[in-house]
């Protein structure tokens, strides 16, 4: 367990025994140790920021650009790879697709893998692909399958013990597929402890660290005070001391904790500087990125932040790919550098690794994989005559970027390579979940082979315990 | 579960692989260890050695390329290779190149150490010396543990104990040499027995009724009171109206407290994953009904095995869109579901390879899942094809045979009665564990989805399941006899499952509100429950006494604007008008319609709802579009057009609305009290017109020529026969106000306290509380909305002063008065006269207390 953290380490202690004993009570799943005595694995990041690009970011239009084909009536469809133009970055062998400018000026502090490969799920369900993004299991499973979050939260704990340890910020429940969602934003069989704070909204996060709406902060104090009294002079009798009123207790201790303790400030966007606010506040997403910069700062341990996935909406092109393509990237430009280079200017990033994904790429042309096609789900003509027409609309799996910064991991490096034609697919060093995921643990210290007991077998934190970190990403 | 697959992926193919049976050159042979020179002795010598290294994956049922040493015959027989022995002849027998490691590829036992010279060389002497084994020794699959039906003689009842359960723990307690302690007091017991078998706290009155009442046995009364057992019409002739009006609710409370149980057991939920390819069929209304009229537990398993149309949801499973792994397909899951809710076996790994924590074989698995198949099921080992079938039996195919050339509804006819049989001694045992652990914070087999494991009491798990049988599957008897025992009345314990200490029963173990008894619980103190349910499949009115059913004020009628419509009408879209008078602003409206084909709805010329799934009644809360005085319902009903076929008559097309609404003033909202009951339905009062004129859904309109609708039948008309889905729904908007938390979606409040998402079975939910459930409870809007409208709601019953209302509280929300301390503090924060915000945040405080978030 890492100590050099600024935060009361003893009251770190004394959270994180009490968590472990009313785990124990109440027969939450266990670690298993792997088999291979295993050399520890020492952290190179203590944070993890998943920047989620929700519902199909596609590769030629964004960090891995190939030919651009302008737009104009009666276009061959498939002759268009790319509807941007490309452009440099600060690295010299790196291009990415315009509109990502300011991405491109901070990609020296990172790594660009070009060769993620979604799972063969069959026909086409973003909540499914995601599913397996975030757990590396596809569903349906037969057991709680736990958010990657929840697993960093079970095995790592809290960094600061005020803020919870896994924060996803940004989805809301109540959409199209919210249920199929809600089956992965889960800790499962890990125990709800280590399940997602929600944070739908990360301009109203300071609500949810508040006293409840229309409670001014001297009638939170005295109620809370009335509480404890009231608590004292209770006649307990038979129903003494025992487990369940001490885990209560210590549930609401913490979370008085955090409401009233300095993290919680930095769930209040209201007090970033107008100025810094700004360079942040291009919408829901990017106000999301300030969130978990200020977070960061404050000690968290897991953040996700989405683009929100909602049916046919942002990342999730099924028309006017290009015209639409334009603004999201408007959206995550400026919030994204500015995270590298905040965290950077605060000396944090060397120790935040930051990972940008998304569930699979698209392409005009193929849904799926070209050696292993699924029925379509859009309708793409041949001659593209409307400009709606004219983006990446069908699901594509054989290829995808993740970018990833601070954390250990090389600065200015590229990792894998797609072909420069149609099907624009992986042609070198294939990077799969289970890899990424073992490299995403390897950063944060974790095991690929770290076994948790349920129904007295093993589940592994990657698919099998197969996960191999990429140690040629780490610097 | 794929999850130790590719480790074993290549040791299991290549056993398949071995087929070529070459005989050991004579350079092999004498690289051989030699035989040991001894008389070998089978059972100290070979024994062991069978134990250690081959019966994992060669005996207890498991046969792998088709070789079973689990006796000699088997043994002898050889397996997918031929012959592993010849008696006599080590040098000719292949078992002994194989686990000399002749071939470097091909070595047993292919998982964990090898043989060293020795075995191979005690093996070798044992072949030569003719296979000696005694007949006693088998490695044949355990007889299950807690399977055989079995009648313990009860003890003769001593001293202090009459009561089945306590006489049979008289002895142990003996054994343990322990006194159990007096029985609880009867507001701890009211309290908990309210709570286990209605999900809510005792109301005031009925704790007071309970403790005043002087009878010696009125703690038997009281359980079988709130169990309320259906009762034939002559017994309750002598009952007063009230008492059968009372039992009927216990019913529908009891029924609502259990279905959070048995939805997390069937993962049955309104909404869920699957939803967006209609990939999960909930059972809601089969379910409610099955638990409201206490249907029998033999039928309700065999009618979710074998289901019919409104329990099949359970068998159907949850798909997911895509290529599913082979383990989890719906007959798979069925399988898996099966096993382990009724009979408390985990067939989860078995589903994907032959299992390494118990012994039950991918066959196993695949045998009860192909009988769910509508082609024979290919056996799938870790996702790959094994180019088999497993023959189609249960678990347990001493309990019967399935006929794999029967079709399978007749299958599943077979398997549903062997299931169900007599004989089958785990479903009972299983069930009445789930309900003890359910009362008792833990039960007699713990984990209760491991029934392999021994009871801390055999006895008493096996008499419980003979007396579930004995009593025709009735689980409100088995509640009946547990609650109503001593063991049942202790003082509550901690757990005391440290490592490495057994358990020993002491009495209840502290649990705490489950998220469903909790939300519940506060509404009960602030008199603030949901609006409506999250379905209208659940029918509040089963399971009432013949005779005595209520029935609602109307009985809306199908209308439309031609008496034969229900044969066929004009695709075309029809307007309907009606103008209802209330005579003070409702207090609780909600209504239910359904057309063929599709309708949208208008309140005071406000857009209120639409649908067009004849098949799912829509269920909206209409209080806020209502006021005093005149409101105009305003209906735009289309009947859609058919195809016509080439030739020939079009064909039929039948056109209908029907509506009820449910509407009540705030002077009550109980269907005696008429004059505020202001229920309305479709019938021939509603107006209609074809043409759709300016305005026509404002109030204001005038609806000069419009024509009276036209009745076209009841609620049960043909051809829709929508009665088994209109009827519930019209006792759904009924609820308008009352709803529990166990009929609705789970909110925030109710996900953080523990309701899970039915994606898995459940059996247990956590108990501890955890971080983010201290939010929610502290911040969280839901709980703070539910506790801010019940202060107003107390505030205004202008309690007299800060003590009046504090005591009333502690008594609603306690069961009992403050204490003096208690009495000083509550009214110094609740103010006198009562403060708003004091009140709220008192009930904060009383509903975080210890004292009322456990069962103690």
């Amino acid at each position: 367990m890492k100590t050099n953290s600024p935060w009361n380490r003893r009251e770190f202690l004394r959270t994180a025994s009490a968590a472990t004993l009313s785990a124990l009570a109440a027969g939450y799943a266990r670690p298993l140790l792997a088999k291979e005595a295993e050399p520890k694995i020492k952290p190179t990041a203590d944070t993890l920021i998943v920047l989620w690009m929700a519902g199909g970011m596609a590769h030629t239009e964004t960090f891995d650009p190939k030919r651009y084909t302008a737009f104009e009536k009666g276009l061959d469809s498939n002759k268009v790879l790319s509807t941007f133009p490309s452009m440099d970055t600060a690295v010299d062998q790196i291009k990415f697709s315009a509109g990502l400018e300011r991405i491109g000026r901070v990609m020296d502090r990172g790594t660009l893998i070009r060769s993620y490969t979604a799972g063969d799920l069959g026909f086409i369900l973003h909540s499914r692909h995601q599913f397996q993004w975030h757990t590396g299991y596809a569903p349906p499973q037969t057991v709680a399958t736990p958010h990657i979050g929840a697993v960093i939260a079970r095995t790592l704990g809290p960094l600061n013990p005020a803020v919870p340890a896994f924060i996803d910020v940004g989805q809301r429940f109540d959409l199209g597929e919210g249920e199929e969602l809600k089956a992965f934003h889960t800790a499962g069989f890990l125990g709800s402890e280590h399940g997602p704070f929600v944070i739908s909204n990360a301009e109203q996060a300071a609500e949810s660290v508040r006293p409840p709406a229309g409670m001014s902060p001297a009638r939170f104090e005295n109620r809370n005070r009335f509480y404890r009294t009231l608590l004292a002079k209770s006649p307990m009798g038979e129903w003494g001391s025992d487990y369940q009123k001490e885990s209560l207790l210590r549930s609401l201790d913490n979370a008085h904790r955090l409401l009233s303790s300095p993290a919680a400030k930095a769930f209040d966007l209201s007090l970033e500087p107008k100025e810094s606010y700004d360079l942040y506040n291009t919408g829901k997403f990017g106000l999301g990125c300030l969130l978990a910069r200020r977070l960061t700062e404050v000690g968290a341990r897991f953040i996700e932040v989405t683009t929100e996935y909602v049916p046919f909406m942002n990342w999730d092109t099924h028309e006017n790919g290009h015209t639409r393509m334009v603004d999201i990237k408007k959206q995550i430009d400026a919030p994204i550098a500015q995270l590298v280079l905040d965290l950077e200017a605060r000396g944090l990033l060397n120790r935040t690794l930051i990972v940008l994904a998304s569930e699979f790429s698209r392409d005009m042309i193929t849904e799926g994989k070209p050696d292993k096609k699924v029925k379509d789900q859009v309708i793409v003509p041949e001659v593209i005559n409307d400009l709606k027409y004219y983006g990446m609309h069908r699901h594509f799996t054989d290829a995808g970027c993740v970018l990833l910064f601070g954390g250990g991991i090389k600065k200015g490096h590229l990792h894998g390579l797609t072909a420069e034609e149609r099907p624009c697919k992986t042609i070198q060093d294939r990077v799969v979940i289970e890899d990424l995921h073992a490299t995403i643990y390897q950063a944060m210290g974790i095991s690929p082979k770290l076994a948790y007991e349920i129904e007295k077998r093993p589940f592994y934190v990657t698919r099998d315990g197969l996960g191999k970190p990429i140690m040629a990403l780490f610097g | 579960m794929q999850f130790n697959c590719p480790k074993l992926t290549a040791i299991l193919f290549v056993s398949g692989c071995t087929l070529a049976l070459a005989k050991m050159t004579p350079e092999q042979v004498l690289t051989l260890p030699p035989p040991a020179s001894h008389p070998v002795e089978f059972g100290k010598e070979i024994k062991p050695i069978f134990e250690a290294s081959c019966v994992k994956c060669h005996g207890r049922g498991k046969a792998k390329g088709s070789f079973s040493l689990e006796n000699r015959a088997a043994f002898l027989k050889g397996g997918d290779s031929g012959s592993a022995v010849v008696p006599g002849q080590s040098t000719n027998s292949y078992l002994i190149e194989l686990v000399a490691g002749i071939d470097p590829d091909n070595v047993m036992p292919q998982k964990g150490s090898k043989l060293t010279s020795i075995q191979v060389g005690l093996l070798r002497a044992w072949i030569d010396q003719g296979l000696l084994w005694d007949e006693s020794v088998t490695f044949a699959k355990p007889r299950p543990a807690n399977f055989t039906p079995r009648r313990p003689e009860l003890p003769a009842a001593r001293a202090a104990a009459s009561h089945p359960i306590d006489v049979l723990l008289q002895s142990y307690f003996e054994k343990q040499k322990t006194t159990p302690p007096e029985p609880v007091t009867d507001p701890v017991f009211a309290r908990r027995v309210y709570l286990d078998v209605l999900g809510l706290p005792p109301t005031p009155e009925e704790l007071e009724q309970f403790i005043a009442d002087p009878r010696p046995n009125k703690r038997e009364r009281l359980v079988r009171f709130l169990l309320a057992r259906p009762e034939d019409r002559s017994k309750v002739a002598y009952q007063s109206a009230a008492l059968v009006q009372r039992r009927a609710e216990n019913r529908h409370r009891y029924a609502q407290h259990w279905l959070a149980f048995w939805n997390d057991l069937l993962r049955n939920y309104y909404k869920g994953p699957g939803d967006i390819d209609a990939g999960r069929k909930p059972i809601t209304g089969w379910l409610y009904s099955a638990l409201a009229t206490n249907l029998s537990y033999d039928q309700f398993v065999a009618q979710l095995v074998n289901p019919n149309e409104y329990s099949e949801g359970f068998a159907r499973g949850i798909v997911w869109r895509g290529v599913v792994n082979a383990s989890q397909t719906p007959q798979m899951q069925v399988a898996q579901n099966i096993s382990q809710v009724f009979m408390g076996v985990n067939l989860k790994c078995a589903s994907c390879h032959d299992s390494f924590i118990n012994d039950w074989a991918l066959s196993d698995a695949y045998g009860l899942a192909g009988i769910y198949a509508d082609a024979p099921l290919e056996m799938f080992q870790c996702d790959k094809p094994t180019g088999k079938t497993a023959a189609l039996k249960f678990l347990y195919p001493e309990l019967g045979e399935i006929d794999p050339k029967a079709p399978k509804a007749e299958r599943l006819r077979q398997l549903a009665e062997i299931i169900t049989k007599r004989e089958n001694g785990r479903l009972t045992r299983t069930v009445v564990n789930r309900l003890w652990a359910r009362l008792m914070g833990r039960g007699l087999v713990e984990p209760v989805d491991e029934m392999e494991n021994p009871a801390w009491h055999p006895d008493l798990l096996d008499w419980l399941a003979e007396d579930l049988v004995d009593h025709d599957f009735d689980l409100k008897h088995t509640l009946e006899i547990i609650l109503t025992s001593r063991a049942y009345q202790l003082p509550t314990v901690k757990p005391n499952e440290e490592a490495g200490s057994s358990f020993v029963f002491g009495g209840p173990v502290v649990r705490r509100l489950s998220a469903e008894q909790f939300v519940d619980a506060v509404a009960a103190l602030t008199g603030v429950w949901h609006l409506l349910p999250a379905s209208t499949d659940f029918n509040l009115s089963a399971g009432q006494t013949p005779g005595t059913e209520s029935s609602p004020p109307v009985s809306p009628k199908w209308i439309w604007k031609n008496a034969d419509a229900s044969r066929t009408a004009e695709a075309e879209t029809i307007y309907l008008r009606k103008a209802v008078y209330f005579s003070d602003i409702p207090a609780a409206a909600a209504m239910v319609a359904a057309c063929d084909n599709s309708f949208t709805l208008y309140i005071n010329g406000k857009s209120v709802t639409s649908n067009s799934e004849l098949q799912k009644p829509k269920m909206v809360d209409i209080r806020s579009y209502l006021s005093q005085g005149t409101n105009v319902f305003a209906v735009a009903a289309a009947n859609a057009s058919v195809s016509k076929p080439e030739k020939g008559d079009p064909p039929d097309n039948p056109a209908g609305f029907w509506l009820y609404a449910y509407v009540r003033g705030s002077r009550g909202t109980t269907p005696e009290n008429a004059e505020s009951a202001w229920d309305f339905g479709s019938d021939h009062s509603w107006l209609w017109s074809a043409a759709k004129a300016d305005q026509w859904e404002k109030p204001e309109f005038a609806a000069t020529n419009w024509a009276a609708a036209v009745e076209i039948g009841e609620v049960d008309a043909a051809p829709w026969n929508l009665q088994q889905k209109l009827k519930p729904a019209m006792t759904c908007v009924a609820q308008y106000g009352h709803v529990r938390a166990s009929l609705v979606n789970a909110d925030p409040l109710l996900t953080a306290l523990g309701c899970p998402n039915r994606e898995q079975v459940t059996t247990s939910r956590p108990s501890a509380a955890t971080t983010l459930q201290g939010l929610e409870l502290t911040n969280g809007a839901t709980l703070a909305e539910q506790l801010k409208r019940g202060a107003e709601r107390w505030v205004k019953q202008q309690p007299s002063s800060g003590r009046d209302l504090a005591v009333r509280l502690y008594r609603q929300g306690l069961g009992r008065p403050p204490t003096a301390e208690e009495l000083r503090l509550a009214e110094e924060l609740i103010g006198s006269p009562v403060q708003q915000e004091g009140v709220e945040d008192f009930l904060w405080a009383m509903t975080m207390l210890p004292e009322f978030q456990l069962i103690y």
